[in-house]
């Protein structure tokens, strides 16, 4: 007990606090956990099962939530490095390997600098459109088939739901605009709503061709629609559809060449131009999202979701682990060291001046890399999702840099020949891949029948 | 506050005033009564309309101009350039330096195209010296400065991408900029504001540094501007958004007083360098080229005018390079110079014009009055025709084809 | 404009994937720091030393900088030798009584400007042809231009100077530097009397201006 009290008496105030807490922690909550497993846990697990609809709905939003963070980071940095790169500079590269720590400092940056909001601003709009922009982005995800059964929500009206949800940031663009109390702002922020009205329109015509081929609503049953080889995917049918959507994509997402909302060149930052800190955080991740969603509606409806442009032979994995007994556990406990020290023996014979510990350690790293590569492989092999989101994330990113390519060569449309353009031409376009669609399931209906 | 008369808000500056109840002190309004009936009218919205402050501080102004628009949506109804911010008076400090000196100060006006800016007052303080500037010392004068020349328009091809939205042909025009800017410090030692021409000659001969850069630049400066045209001249974008816009006439450039490439794209071949001859260009080949279509130029044919001279311009240092003369770079002269009472004037043709200067002695070792027309203010008075009734994004495309630099219009 | 419509942009998309692939330009500071031109002038300062004395080295940079090349240097160089380095020989303070007499029209003994005196440049151009006009092989080019001229005549060096675009401070540094150079012929070259190098300065300032007064050899 001496010791004890010697002990606290020598704790500073800060521990006094932290060290009870910690106690708490370590030794109350596993009890707890282990007490509410076992008899709170049965009641909640059948509450769950009950309501498997509602669990799978959070988990979803959860994820997707988690997810998009990870993948505005990679865009960001993506941005970055392959602008610099066609620039012929060489772009980040000082915090982490190759500056890919880049954005998460970007994101510390924001979220250290001062929340500021001017003078005559509507505070309450002001404050809630980032969050209005950011979840309308967000929310479009949950029906974004990211690879064989790892979809959020598969609704039946998916497409619907994707144009009106998406739709929807321009509100939070508006409200930026309109709340900021500067004429840049709201000039950007009506150029948003501008642009909206009139790239939603061909927007969606330009995918109900699509919708009457695949003769659903729903995104994953379209991305399901296109199995089998490259063929197979919509572009082929769709080549004026494909195109339309890129353009009006572009716009919708804001990118360059079309990006009249945020033109620094001329309304210096659109409606962003008086946020700073985390609130202009939120509408930059918002952008990058976009992009994000953007590119896998594209891949999605047009170029096969997570399809592979071939279909792979299915090989079935010739040893089934179950039956080697006690052999596996001798194999997992021997394979390691024997592949290490196979992988080691090169290095130690390539060069004499290696010692043998560099060797050994070389030789650990490339069966780790092994291990991995074949685990990887194993699971594209065996794993349908996994195959799947592979295929969806290449994809995926493949259109990203197209996107970041545009920005990275393009001069800016200016803002009455993006009208122009939308209303003159994509809008009879799109309209046109309608009719010679619809004229076309016709015909061949009618040949069929005949 | 419940009148809505611009003019009547009080200023900004005003610590009484509280800015919560004064919405009206952020507008763009003057805080006096208007002065003009220009003021007045200009200051005084319609229906609709909105005052929107474009600089000083913005992404594309070219520095630190301010123009205010009068805007209806996105339609610029008038404009009012607003000047000075870079003032330093350099006129001012012309009179109280000695004539080596002047040198020194006029180079950051138009910071771009340095070398020009100390040729003019250069050739006026010959001419109230009656010096001979040595043969060899003019040749250099011209291949150093159609250098600068080339670097200069090969910057204005990336500022133009830059205000139309294009990230990349800034940079590629920085590197191209940067080889010649390297080999001008290669001679004169400072890679921006070269103080490199002196009174009676330049500051050091020609090296072998300089040549063998000029020589490598030289063997594939015809391919030169070949990324930033690949990227930039057949690309529907950018030609739909220049094509039409800010279209000049013959009548109100000359009206106007408009010089250099801007008056040459509207089909006037009016260049100081043929019009009056100076220094060693009657020896040497060249053409005037123009542009511009029925009487007049947009601001396309500015940006294609920049390209063809360009080329005339490897036509002059090709030439340079070839008949350059040995002899000195300096004449003898004393150390301080006292020119006798009396006034010259002197013009360039620099990349963006006209540049003079007019100097008045007075018989002591600093000028008496010192004048300088800079080619950037006269041409900006274009900008209130150019602009009227374009789009808010036009503006800029305008302002990128005048080229302004802000150094020398605010001197 | 291209005849197809959107050629243009897609000929510019190949353009800046070219350029992707291409190398860079990036100069990576701090690491690497960009090349500064030898002629570069900087900042000038005259620095003094905690004991109030000036540090100046007499690098001529100032001399050079200068754009009317009104500040003279004279110097003794690092064996105590009496030398004048820079700009034309009237703006030195050795020079100038001589100078006067000159332009008063009096026929002045020119022996001072042995020194600046023009030479034949051929062979030096031959030796840096030979080097590439290389400042990196200065040292080279100066013994091989003072096994031309038996010295290193100030000509020589301002030509090399001017040719390389090497700063004359370096040139003249790296002269000094090696004691096998000499900046005068060697019949010429007067061993230093027994003495302090105080003196040694001293005699080498009045022999100057004795020689610039045409008053010959005044006992010291």
């Amino acid at each position: 007990m001496t010791a004890i009290g010697r002990a606290w008496g020598n704790l500073t105030v800060t521990g006094r606090v932290l060290v009870p807490l910690l106690f708490l922690v370590l030794v109350v909550a596993p009890v707890a956990t282990v007490l509410i497993a076992l008899f709170v846990g049965p009641w909640v697990l059948d509450v769950l099962a009950s309501n498997l609809g509602i669990v799978r709905f959070v988990v979803a939003i959860t994820g997707v939530l988690l997810f998009t963070i990870p993948a505005a980071f990679v865009i960001i940095y993506m941005e970055m490095k392959v602008i610099a790169r066609m620039n012929l500079r060489i772009g980040p590269d000082r915090v982490g390997p190759y500056g890919s720590l880049m954005s998460v400092v970007h994101g510390l940056k924001f979220l250290s600098k001062e929340d500021f909001t001017p003078t005559g601003a509507d505070v309450p709009v002001f404050t809630l459109a980032p969050v209005a922009v950011f979840l309308a982005t967000v929310m479009t995800f949950l029906v974004v088939p990211f690879g064989p059964g790892l979809v959020g929500q598969d609704l039946n009206i998916g497409l619907l739901y994707l144009f009106a949800v998406g739709g929807m940031n321009v509100v939070g663009l508006l409200m930026a605009g309109w709340a900021s109390f500067n004429k840049y702002s709201l000039l950007g922020g009506l150029r948003a709503a501008a642009q909206a009205v009139s790239y939603e329109i061909p927007l969606t015509l330009s995918v109900v061709g699509l919708v009457l081929l695949a003769g659903t609503l729903s995104v994953y049953q379209i991305g399901a629609a296109q199995a089998g080889w490259f063929t197979d995917w919509f572009v082929f049918r769709q080549p004026l559809g494909a195109l339309i959507f890129f353009i009006a994509g572009t716009a919708e997402a804001n990118r360059s060449p079309l990006d009249m909302t945020e033109a620094d060149q001329e309304i210096v930052a659109g409606f962003a131009t008086e946020y700073s800190g985390m609130r202009f955080a939120f509408f930059f991740f918002a952008e990058y999202v976009n992009v994000f969603v953007m590119s896998a509606l594209i891949v999605t409806l047009f170029f096969g979701a997570w399809n592979a442009p071939f279909p792979f032979p299915d090989v079935a994995l010739a040893l089934d682990p179950g039956s080697l007994g006690i052999g596996l556990v001798i194999l997992l406990a021997a394979a390691p060291v024997a592949l290490t020290l196979l992988f080691a023996a090169p290095f130690y014979l390539a060069r004499s001046s290696t010692p043998a510990w560099q060797a050994l350690l070389l030789g650990f790293i490339t069966f780790n890399v092994v291990a991995v590569g074949g685990l990887l492989g194993a699971a594209y092999l065996g794993l349908d999702w996994f195959a799947g989101l592979a295929w969806f994330m290449v994809k995926t990113f493949i259109f990203v840099f197209v996107f970041v390519w545009m920005r990275g060569t393009f001069p800016r449309v200016r803002i009455d020949q993006l009208m122009g353009f939308a209303w003159k031409w994509l809008l009879p376009a799109s309209l046109l891949n309608l009719f010679v669609t619809a004229a076309a399931i016709l015909v061949v209906d009618a040949l069929k029948a005949g | 506050m419940t009148t809505t008369t611009p003019h009547q808000h009080p200023s900004a500056d005003d610590p009484r005033v509280l800015l919560d109840d004064q919405v009206g002190a952020f507008e763009a309004v003057p805080p006096y009564p208007p002065r003009t009936e220009r003021e007045a009218e200009f200051y005084s919205l319609g229906d609709g309309e909105m005052f929107l402050n474009m600089g000083p501080q913005h992404p594309s102004t070219h520095g630190v101009l301010r123009v205010v628009l009068k805007i209806d949506g996105e339609r610029v109804v008038d404009l009012d350039p607003v000047l000075g911010y870079l003032h330093r008076g350099v006129e001012k400090l012309c009179e109280t330096s000695d004539f080596h000196h002047i040198i020194s100060q006029l180079d950051p006006l138009e910071y771009i195209s340095s070398l020009f800016m100390e040729w003019a007052p250069v050739m006026a303080f010959e001419q109230l010296l009656d010096v001979q500037v040595p043969r060899r010392a003019e040749y250099i004068r011209v291949l150093t400065g159609e250098l600068n020349r080339v670097a200069s328009h090969a910057l204005f091809q990336g500022w133009m991408a830059l205000d139309l939205g294009g990230l990349t042909p800034i940079l590629y025009s920085f590197i191209e900029r940067d080889e010649i800017v390297e080999m001008l410090a290669a001679i004169t030692g400072q890679r921006m504001l070269f103080n490199y021409f002196r009174v009676g000659g330049v500051n050091g001969d020609l090296n072998h540094e300089f040549m063998s850069r000029l020589g490598d630049w030289m063997s594939r400066a015809t391919a030169q501007n070949q990324a930033n045209i690949e990227l930039l001249n057949d690309n529907e974008i950018f030609v739909r958004r220049m094509r039409g816009i800010g279209r000049l006439d013959r009548e109100t450039a000359l009206r106007m007083g408009t010089t250099g490439p801007n008056i040459r794209a509207a089909g006037v071949p009016f260049d100081i360098r043929r019009a009056h001859p100076y220094s060693v260009y009657p020896e040497l080949e060249f053409d005037i080229p123009t542009r511009g279509h029925d009487g007049g130029g947009d601001s396309l044919d500015r940006y294609l005018l920049r390209l063809d001279e360009v080329k005339q311009s490897l036509r002059i240092i090709d030439q340079c390079l070839h008949n350059m003369p040995d002899g000195p770079v300096m004449a003898r002269l004393p150390r301080l110079l006292r020119p006798r009472p009396g006034r010259a004037w002197a013009a360039v043709e620099a990349p963006r014009g006209l540049f003079g200067t007019y100097v008045i002695s007075d018989g002591t070792d600093q000028p008496f009055r010192m004048k300088i027309h800079d080619p950037s203010f006269v041409n900006l008075q274009l900008v209130g025709l150019l602009m009227k009734g374009n789009l808010i994004a036009d503006t800029m495309a305008v302002m990128a084809s005048l080229d302004p630099v802000m150094g020398g219009i605010d001197k | 404009m291209s005849t197809i419509p959107g050629m243009g942009m897609v000929r510019g998309m190949g353009l800046t994937l070219r350029r992707f692939f291409a190398p860079k330009a990036t100069i990576q500071w701090p690491e690497v720091h960009a090349d500064v031109a030898p002629k570069f002038r900087g900042r000038l300062q005259l620095l003094y030393d905690e004991y109030g004395t000036l540090k100046c080295e007499t690098c001529f940079q100032c001399a050079q900088a200068c754009p009317i090349e009104c500040i003279d240097m004279g110097g003794i160089d690092t064996k105590g030798r009496f030398h004048v380095h820079w700009g034309p020989p009237e703006t030195y303070g050795e020079r100038r009584e001589e100078s006067a007499l000159r332009r008063s029209g009096r026929p002045v003994a020119d022996h001072g400007y042995t020194r600046f005196e023009g030479i034949d440049l051929g062979p030096l151009d031959a030796i840096l042809d030979a080097h590439d006009y290389d400042p990196g092989d200065m040292l080279a080019i100066l013994e091989e231009a003072q096994a031309e001229y038996g010295y290193l005549p100030v000509a020589a060096l301002r030509h090399i100077s001017r040719v390389t675009g090497a700063w004359y401070a370096m040139i003249y540094g790296t002269a000094t530097y090696y004691r096998h150079l000499r900046f005068e012929p060697p019949a010429v070259t007067d061993t230093p009397p027994a003495g302090t190098a105080q003196r040694g300065i001293e005699d080498g300032y009045r022999s100057a201006l004795d020689a610039a007064l045409g008053l010959g050899g005044r006992p010291s």
